[in-house]
């Protein structure tokens, strides 16, 4: 299978998606990311606002709009805490950058490729928000590396499901 | 240079992007003078426009669903499952009469007890005013426990009100919008109360740990500490008033990073991962009512009499006490002012004779010896020159000695 060559890569064409998902999927994350730990107590392993940067930031092979979509989601997340407005968006946008980077070179149609970058970027995300919270800021944070690890379990499950569901919703010429 | 950003767009817009990020990130972080970090804004009044927006774009939706289930609960609770519902009434209104008869017994147990408190002069304060809301979201990270309820700065809410249910304190009031507001919940890193332990009156700061359980740290290892002591706020920290229960010790495990001290996990007494109604104490004045005042400022009228009426005994007393006759030495001088010799001679009266107590007089004794009173020593009595015998014996036959009166002394 060539998932790597150029000329496969350029074989392959940009998704588009309606304007409605574009704009409502985001905020339909953010809710439910803000609505779901309310009824999974401490079970909540999954980030879905990264995992919509990711998808949109694969499907569009574009990491200017995958830096652009994980800062926005990043910084509202932010906002919806009492920490530090940025931590997050910082993790998210080098998140949304790679993962349209990556986009352009590999196959995104394959799904085990992006459940894989999926699980890889769950973990960066983490350590460039541990990164920043303590090196960066100074500020004191008790870190569980378990608890991170089985929500890059969990965002991996979650993407085996909601990728499909997304790439249905996109334009097909 | 148009080529150089044509081919490096895409890592300039992510720097420029995590450039202005960092920017905002060190803005908003402080160095304290102890040299620690903090990110406590220096006007806690404002909220953050970003944080407005978060919160108007997630709060509505949350709200919506909130309704929709409370309304679907509300139609099942209330039209479908009504089985059984007039035994329950019956047994309910039992409950309500005996229940009566218990407050109105208890109600005049806390007035009064209010009122000696008040008396007292003690500062400690009532949860006066609570407003009931319900918890419609949460932060959606694991590192940041606070959560979103419906009320905010439109029913009185404010920053730093505390947050409990009936079984307990659940956190603060961290951010307030116009309609829902932001609780810092107490198993929070970042949150602290002051707290202490009922039976072994230890206080220590209560805070979350990484995993969201609740720890009291900076105690110093205390063998008496042990599992199920009740935990209750201690009033220190101007958030929760004192006396609130947090909940019980369940272990004791050392401190990771100073030795000798320990950390006690306490298990909560609310259930903080299944909050669905809460109580925001919005006021904390003496819990008085106008007649309750009335009644402090009769008790208070009643205490300045008491007052004054001990204050007219003590003077009636001294008074009377400088009229009563009194033991005095005959041989003292008199009182200069009573018995000074110008002022007789001026005045040609006698000088009132000092009152002297009747003095109680001793039965002679029957066989007196050297120890009767009065019995001074003679001549005959001092000791003999060394080698000559006294004869103590002898002399009373020869003279007897003539019983003297006991000599006053005063």
């Amino acid at each position: 299978m060539n998932v790597l060559g150029p000329d496969y890569r350029r074989d392959l064409g940009v998704r588009h998606y309606p304007l409605l998902v574009y704009a409502m999927t985001p905020i339909a994350a953010l809710v439910l990311q803000a609505l779901l730990p309310r009824f999974l107590h401490d079970y909540a392993w999954f980030d879905l606002p990264l995992l919509v940067t990711i998808y949109f930031a694969l499907a569009r092979r574009d990491p200017i709009q995958g830096t652009l979509m994980g800062s926005g989601l990043g910084l509202f997340e932010d906002a919806l805490t009492q920490h530090a407005i940025g931590v997050n968006g910082v993790a998210k946008t080098v998140a949304g950058f790679l993962a349209g980077s990556v986009g352009v070179r590999i196959d995104v149609e394959n799904h085990t490729i992006r459940l894989l970058l999926t699980f890889l970027l769950s973990i960066l995300c983490s350590a460039i928000y541990v990164f920043i919270y303590r090196v960066l800021l100074g500020l004191e944070l008790e870190w569980n590396w378990l608890a991170e690890l089985m929500k890059s379990v969990g965002n991996v499950a979650i993407a085996a499901v909601l990728f499909p569901l997304l790439d249905r919703a996109q334009i097909r010429e | 240079m148009e080529s150089f950003f044509a081919r490096y767009r895409n890592l300039l817009v992510l720097l420029a992007i995590l450039l202005a990020q960092i920017i905002g990130l060190a803005v908003q972080v402080h160095r304290t003078v102890s040299g620690r970090n903090t990110l406590d804004a220096p006007d806690e009044s404002s909220v953050r426009l970003i944080r407005l927006w978060a919160d108007a774009v997630v709060t509505p939706p949350e709200q919506l669903f909130h309704a929709a289930k409370m309304g679907t609960g509300s139609l099942w609770v209330d039209y479908l499952d009504l089985r059984q519902v007039r035994e329950q009434n019956k047994d309910l209104q039992k409950t309500i009469d005996r229940l009566r008869l218990e407050q109105a017994e208890l109600l005049e147990d806390a007035k009064q007890g209010q009122r000696l408190q008040s008396l007292m002069a003690f500062q400690e304060k009532y949860i006066y005013k609570t407003v009931a809301a319900q918890a419609i979201g949460s932060s959606g990270s694991d590192s940041s426990r606070v959560f979103y309820i419906n009320k905010g700065s439109a029913e009185g809410l404010d920053r730093d009100m505390a947050v409990m249910t009936a079984d307990g304190i659940v956190g603060k009031v961290r951010e307030v919008y116009p309609h829902s507001a932001q609780v810092l919940a107490i198993n929070d890193q970042t949150s602290g109360a002051g707290v202490i332990l009922e039976t072994t009156r230890l206080r220590g700061i209560l805070r979350g740990n990484a995993n969201g359980r609740l720890q009291i740290v900076g105690l110093l290892a205390d063998q008496r500490i042990q599992s199920g002591e009740k935990v209750l706020t201690a009033g220190g920290d101007l958030i929760f008033p004192r006396g609130l229960p947090v909940g019980v010790v369940d272990k004791v495990v050392p401190d990771p990073d100073r030795d000798s001290f320990i950390d006690v996990i306490v298990k909560p007494a609310a259930h903080l991962n299944q909050l669905d109604e809460v109580l925001v104490i919005t006021s904390t004045e003496p819990r008085f009512s106008t007649e309750q005042q009335q009644d402090l400022a009769t008790s208070e009228t009643l205490k300045g009499a008491e007052a004054d009426a001990i204050k007219q005994q003590q003077k009636a007393s001294q008074i009377m006490a400088e009229r009563l006759p009194g033991l005095t030495d005959p041989n003292a001088p008199p009182p200069a002012a009573a018995t000074t010799p110008g002022q007789t001679a001026q005045s040609g009266q006698t000088p009132a004779a000092p009152v002297v107590p009747p003095t109680p007089k001793l039965l002679p004794a029957r066989r007196p010896d050297r120890f009767t009173p009065g019995a001074a020593p003679s001549p005959e009595a001092s000791p003999a020159p060394p080698g000559e015998e006294s004869k103590p014996e002898a002399k009373p036959a020869q003279k007897p000695e003539k019983p003297t009166q006991p000599r006053r002394n005063l």
